[in-house]
């Protein structure tokens, strides 16, 4: 036992403040001397660990960028940021400014990077920077919305990346240094980690994967190592066993998150998106419309509008891409990249029909609508006036931007309509020749019920248009049902084989489950077959669009909710036909309706009241003059216009209400407390004033700690800035808070027999003299506060948001101190284990 | 009982000691003063305590806190112990207090060869009368001046210790009672350790406060250098109260009011020393105890007659610091048994609003009060 005359010192001063209670609340953590003490190689093994983290992160980006041109500058801007870092807290600045030194670094190499000619003197940015910036960004928007992945590393979408990976440092660093927050930092790094896992068909990969999980590791192993528990001293940091614990921990989480998506049914399967999948050696690449499919019928706003006007005598279906391989877990077109060839000029549409053709003129507007794949109607022979380079496949007649999108093109389309009759394709019962194997094939791994339904559906039938027919009818009868909600409440949205189990078996679903629904089944009885995606005949602006040599034409509409799928069949002789298996859906060509089914004017009817149902006439109005805006043409009733008004006058009085609802709660709560210390309806009125003292004194910055005597609180309120210091006694405001305190202490702590508690100005126990002094407390508190901190004060005072906060967290805390007791009860039942094993162990 | 006087190597004039009650048996708390003596109005209380402190600052400069704890823990009943290094008026304060009061003193120099007997006093047998006769230690005294009470063996200070707790001796399987007041006032010297037999925990556990002295500020030592030059200061201090103004002044303690708030967070700090990390040994249920009586006779000091968390918070520290035992580990980071209470303290929170109407004879408390104690956060 050694005491030092200097801790002797301590205690007698400490002894001396007497009454006064005088204890340092705020006295730091006990730990925090020592580690201020020594700075040494931490700030730059975790600016290093941070840069390690994000850049290992960043290499599961290749695959989204094409390349690796981008990495470069990702690695100039996330080491410059990490190691300013680093070097400002080497040199002990303080965390405000260590993290503006930051955002200073990221702001001037983010300038010298990609604005060099736009900025002053090569690094400071001026306002040319910003245009440029703008620029950028536009362009960047345009990729991520426009372009199939993986994208051209233009310096739009490399500036995107470079900023959101800068900020990420700066977001992790502060969250493992200043804040103490090491694991959670993990969130920033597992923001980067998304993108590819939504984007890439295969995933996080092993190289993004291992890099941000080597960074990460960093992270935690730095600040474990450099900051030991202040409670039980520096040398917990080094602990032997730690290592071999941390590597079994490791071990045992990886293993379980392996096994647990081969146990949990239905993770492999297409409710899941396909990123969300551990599959880090996947190979297939390309955006993947058909995933996408869904989500546009379910948009509730028609965008992606596309306009076009045609001389064909029914709307046609316009065509983006087809699916021709029903093989995996989730199916996908086939670019056959190799075999593509450059240029619309000339399209070799391939057609060897004994039918007659029909040709069609279509001029495409597509507007915003963004797609790696070019809309038209089917089978193009050329398309004129697109904008940049693109190309067709020979096999599936889809065209496709080489280094472009059809964003905003303008496009005239020729194409062949055969005029099929059921007759001729009655006829065609030669065998198949001259289609490509992967159009015949039939998927591996068929569940049963689709094999058996296509059995059963096409027994009887001979003839290819027969079965064809047949699969029709059934698809189109009365005991499917139409919907885009029962795929995803079955858990079955999406597509593959096990999705059209499931879709046979709930018998309710959209075009995907009865296009594919088709096509597989057709397949299976030998009827070569694809899947085609696009979109159905749209609808009549009412306006007319005039083609050089055409005339006036009339316009369509079709837009996000039209999207749509439809199975193609091929016939030998005939080529590939469409048809239509989708109920209420679509047009069902003529060659495939039924003798008496009149199901052709039906267009896109039923949705699931997801579209209303307007001009439901297809015919385009002859000689309608072109309205100016097309799109919100309308005779809106005085109702529907009334409407708007009244849900912008809602929302703007509940906006009000939401701006003023902390001042209102407050408002309510010193009523009520103000109230009941008046009525003295058997509450002390000095208690609900003294919590109302406490709320005040929070309002305006004074926040009373838990520990905090009510003396001490009191006495550091009426010694703070906000009453005006020590020295301006302001006489009532300083008197009202100790006589408050007073009454409050004889209420709270003294003899319940003493009588209220209250001194009344004129020795009335009544709480009007609570109220009386509660307003000169906050008539002072307003005089002497800051203008900002008088509005703070009204408007967003902390003692409400902090109580509300602490009660949206309430259910948080309970559910962490349940996994506390449950973690300590294995860990205690986990040591009794392990004791009785070694018991018998040794006999 | 006159017998104290002959044992004792100090005994001051006049000390005649106010009647005590050799009724045996009782709880501690009625056992004290026999026909409790009447308590004191708050004029008075504060007079007389005025009385002592002025005479104790006038003997020693620039000390008024540790006087102030000293008069706490003699009106609160407990034994103190000053530890500091030598010259800094360790025994000078215990004397000036033991002299400011009109009653018997006692004075023990402990050494190594100091016997048990010594302390508690022995048998002896009396050739004439032919039977044996109890002759009292030093222990027999209102106050007892213990100077530097780990130079004694183990034996002897285990002496004390039923002395202490007790308030009684038992020698030759005859207990004897102590006169009321009784008070321990021992010293010890921290930094010579060679040849002391450092005071077991259960001993250290018997003080209710430990003060350390300090060195004196500047002015005071300057102003000590020229007033106590030639005289001892001693010598200036008389009697400013009686036994019997003592005793009614202890009685009063007895009567400040705790409330149940106040229980609670006394527990609550008792606990936290047990739970935290940073301690081998926390505090014991009897520190809780003489922590709540320091916090009273502090309140009644202060002029109250209730106890404030204030009044826990100032002695807390005195009183619990010599009591619990570091952990290895936080004693080599530089942590002290001081700083870990102070930690305990910065973390607990004070019952202002949560607690208090537990009572049953406080009114019931409003939907109001009890909705503001949602903000205080649940600690642990």
């Amino acid at each position: 036992m050694t005491l030092t005359p200097q801790r002797g010192t301590d205690a007698e001063s400490a002894s001396d403040a007497g009454t006064t209670g005088a204890r340092d609340a705020t006295d730091p953590a006990p730990g925090a001397r020592s580690t201020r003490a020594k700075v040494g190689a931490q700030p730059w093994m975790m600016g290093l660990a941070v840069a390690i983290a994000i850049a290992g992160a960043a290499l599961g980006l290749n695959g989204v960028l094409r390349g690796w041109a981008w990495y470069s500058p990702v690695l100039t801007v996330v080491f410059t940021v990490s190691l300013t870092i680093a070097g400002l807290r080497a040199l002990r600045w303080r965390t405000v400014f260590v993290e503006l030194g930051g955002l200073a670094s990221f702001v001037l190499i983010l300038t010298f990077t990609f604005f060099r000619p736009q900025s002053i003197i090569g690094f400071i940015p001026s306002g040319a920077t910003l245009s440029q910036l703008g620029r950028y960004l536009r362009r960047a928007s345009e990729t991520v919305l426009a372009e199939s992945s993986p994208v051209a590393p233009n310096a739009g979408i490399v500036l995107l990346i470079c900023a959101v990976l800068g900020l990420l440092v700066i977001l992790v660093d502060a969250l493992a240094v200043p804040l103490s927050l090491p694991a959670t930092s993990g969130i920033g790094i597992l923001a980067i980690l998304i993108v590819p896992a939504m984007v890439k068909p295969q995933s996080v990969g092993v190289l993004g994967f291992a890099g941000a999980a080597i960074g990460y590791l960093m992270i935690l192993g730095c600040s474990h190592w450099f900051a030991p528990d202040p409670r039980t001293g520096a040398d917990t940091a080094r602990n032997p066993g730690q290592f071999k614990r941390a590597v079994v921990t490791g071990a045992l989480a990886l293993s379980v998150s392996m096994l647990l998506q081969l146990l949990i049914p239905g993770f492999d399967q297409g409710t899941f998106p396909q990123g969300s999948r551990l599959n880090p050696f996947g190979s297939a690449t390309g955006l993947n419309p058909m995933i996408s499919l869904g989500n546009s019928l379910r948009s509730p706003s028609g965008d992606g509008r596309i306009t076009f006007a045609t001389n064909a005598p029914t709307t046609p279906y316009l065509r983006s891409v087809t699916v021709d391989s029903f093989n995996g877990d989730t199916w996908a077109p086939d670019d056959r990249e190799d075999t593509r060839r450059q240029g619309t000029g000339r399209i070799d549409s391939g057609l060897e029909s004994a039918a007659t053709e029909l040709r069609v003129v279509t001029a495409i507007n597509t507007g915003q609508f963004t797609s790696p794949y070019l809309p038209a109607p089917y089978a193009p022979e050329a398309v004129n006036g697109l904008a940049g380079r693109w190309s067709w496949d020979p096999a599936t007649l889809s065209i496709k931007g080489v280094d472009t999108n059809s964003r905003n093109q303008q496009y005239l389309v020729l194409s062949v309509a055969p005029q099929l009759t059921p007759d001729l394709l009655a006829q065609s019962s030669a065998p198949v020749q001259g289609v490509p194997e992967q159009f015949i094939r039939p998927p591996d791994n068929v569940p049963e019920i689709v094999r058996k339904t296509a059995d059963s559906v096409t027994a009887g039938s001979t003839s290819a248009y027969a079965k064809a027919m047949a699969i029709q009818r059934f698809l189109r009868s009365v005991t499917f049902s139409y919907s885009l909600q029962s795929p995803v409440q079955g858990g079955y949205d999406g597509n593959g084989l096990s999705v059209l189990a499931d879709f046979l078996t709930q018998k309710s679903g959209y075009c995907i489950h009865f296009a594919s629904a088709m096509a597989v089944m057709a397949r299976l009885e030998g009827v070569p077959s694809r899947i085609a995606v696009g979109y159905a005949p749209g609808r009549p602006t009412g306006a007319t669009v005039s083609i050089a040599g055409q005339g006036a034409l009339p316009e369509f509409e079709v837009d996000a909710r039209d999207a749509h799928a439809w199975p193609e069949l091929y016939f030998q002789g005939v080529g590939w036909v469409p048809f239509e298996p989708t109920p209420s859906r679509g047009v069902v060509p003529s060659y495939a309706t039924e003798g008496a089914a009149p199901s052709g004017a039906s267009t896109n009817e039923n949705n699931d009241g997801l579209i209303p149902s307007r001009a439901p006439n297809p015919t385009p109005l002859p000689g309608a003059a072109p309205l100016p805006l097309p799109g919100a043409a309308g005779q809106a009733s005085p109702a529907t216009q009334l409407l708007p008004v009244l849900y912008g006058t809602g929302a703007v009085l509940l906006l009000a209400l939401l701006v003023a609802s902390p001042q209102l709660a407050r408002g309510r709560l010193r009523r009520r407390r103000l109230n009941s210390a008046r009525a003295s309806d058997g509450v002390p009125p000095a208690l609900p004033a003294w919590a109302e003292l406490r709320d005040l004194a929070t309002d305006y910055g004074v926040a009373p700690h838990p520990s905090e005597t009510p003396r001490h609180f009191s006495e550091r309120l009426r010694a703070s800035a906000a009453l005006g210091g020590p020295d301006r006694l302001d006489g009532a405001g300083h008197g009202a808070v100790s006589a408050l305190t007073r009454d409050f202490e004889r209420r709270q702590y003294g003899r319940p027999d003493a009588g209220d508690g209250t001194e009344g100005a004129a020795g009335r126990p009544d709480g009007r003299t609570a109220a009386v002094r509660i307003a000169a407390v906050q008539a002072s508190l307003r005089a002497n506060a800051r203008p900002f901190a008088r509005v703070r004060a009204t408007w967003l005072p902390p003692s409400v948001l902090s109580r509300w906060r602490l009660a949206s967290l309430a259910p948080f805390r309970a559910l962490s101190r349940r996994a506390q007791l449950t973690r300590r009860g294995v860990a205690g039942s986990w040591t009794r284990l392990r004791a009785g094993l070694r018991r018998v162990r040794r006999g | 009982m006159d017998y104290h006087r002959t044992s004792v190597d100090e005994v001051l004039p006049g000390s005649q000691g106010f009647q005590a009650a050799s009724a045996a048996g009782g709880s501690p708390a009625t056992r004290r003063l026999g026909p409790a003596p009447a308590a004191m109005d708050a004029e008075a209380f504060r007079d007389a305590s005025e009385r002592i402190l002025t005479a104790i600052n006038t003997v020693i400069d620039g000390k008024a806190g540790a006087a102030k704890l000293a008069l706490t823990v003699l009106l609160a009943q407990g034994h103190l112990l000053l530890e500091d290094v030598p010259g800094v008026g360790k025994t000078l304060l215990a004397k000036t207090l033991a002299r400011t009061i009109d009653c018997s003193v006692s004075r023990i120099q402990f050494t190594p060869d100091l016997l048990p007997s010594d302390v508690t006093g022995v048998s002896i047998y009396n050739q004439a009368s032919r039977s044996f006769e109890f002759r009292p230690g030093a222990v027999f005294a209102n106050i007892v001046i213990g100077d530097e009470i780990n130079r004694a063996s183990a034996k002897t200070q285990s002496a004390l210790l039923e002395c202490m707790e007790e308030h009684q001796v038992t020698v030759d399987g005859k207990s004897y009672k102590l006169d009321e007041p009784f008070m321990v006032v021992a010293t010890q010297n921290p930094i010579e350790m060679e040849g002391t037999y450092p005071l077991p925990e259960a001993q250290r556990d018997r003080f209710m406060a430990r003060i350390s002295m300090g060195y004196p500020d500047k002015d005071s030592e300057m102003e000590m250098l020229e007033t106590h030059q030639a005289t001892s200061p001693l010598t200036r201090v008389t009697a400013v109260v009686t036994a019997g103004e003592v005793a009614s002044m202890i009685a009063t303690v007895q009567h400040v009011y705790v409330s149940q708030s106040i229980k609670e967070y006394t527990v609550s700090l008792g606990r936290a020393t047990r739970e935290s990390a940073m301690l081998r040994l926390g505090a014991s249920p009897r520190s809780m105890l003489q922590l709540l009586r320091a916090a009273k006779a502090t309140a009644a000091l202060e002029g109250r007659d209730f106890v404030l968390p204030d009044d826990v918070v100032i002695v807390a520290e005195s009183v619990l610091a010599h009591r619990i035992i570091l952990d290895r580990k936080a004693a080599s980071t530089g942590e002290t048994p001081q700083s870990v209470i102070r930690a305990v303290l910065a973390r607990i929170p004070v019952g202002t609003e949560a607690a208090g109407a537990v009572g049953g004879d406080r009114p019931a408390r409003g939907k109001t009060a009890a909705g503001s104690a949602a903000q205080l956060p649940n600690h642990r």
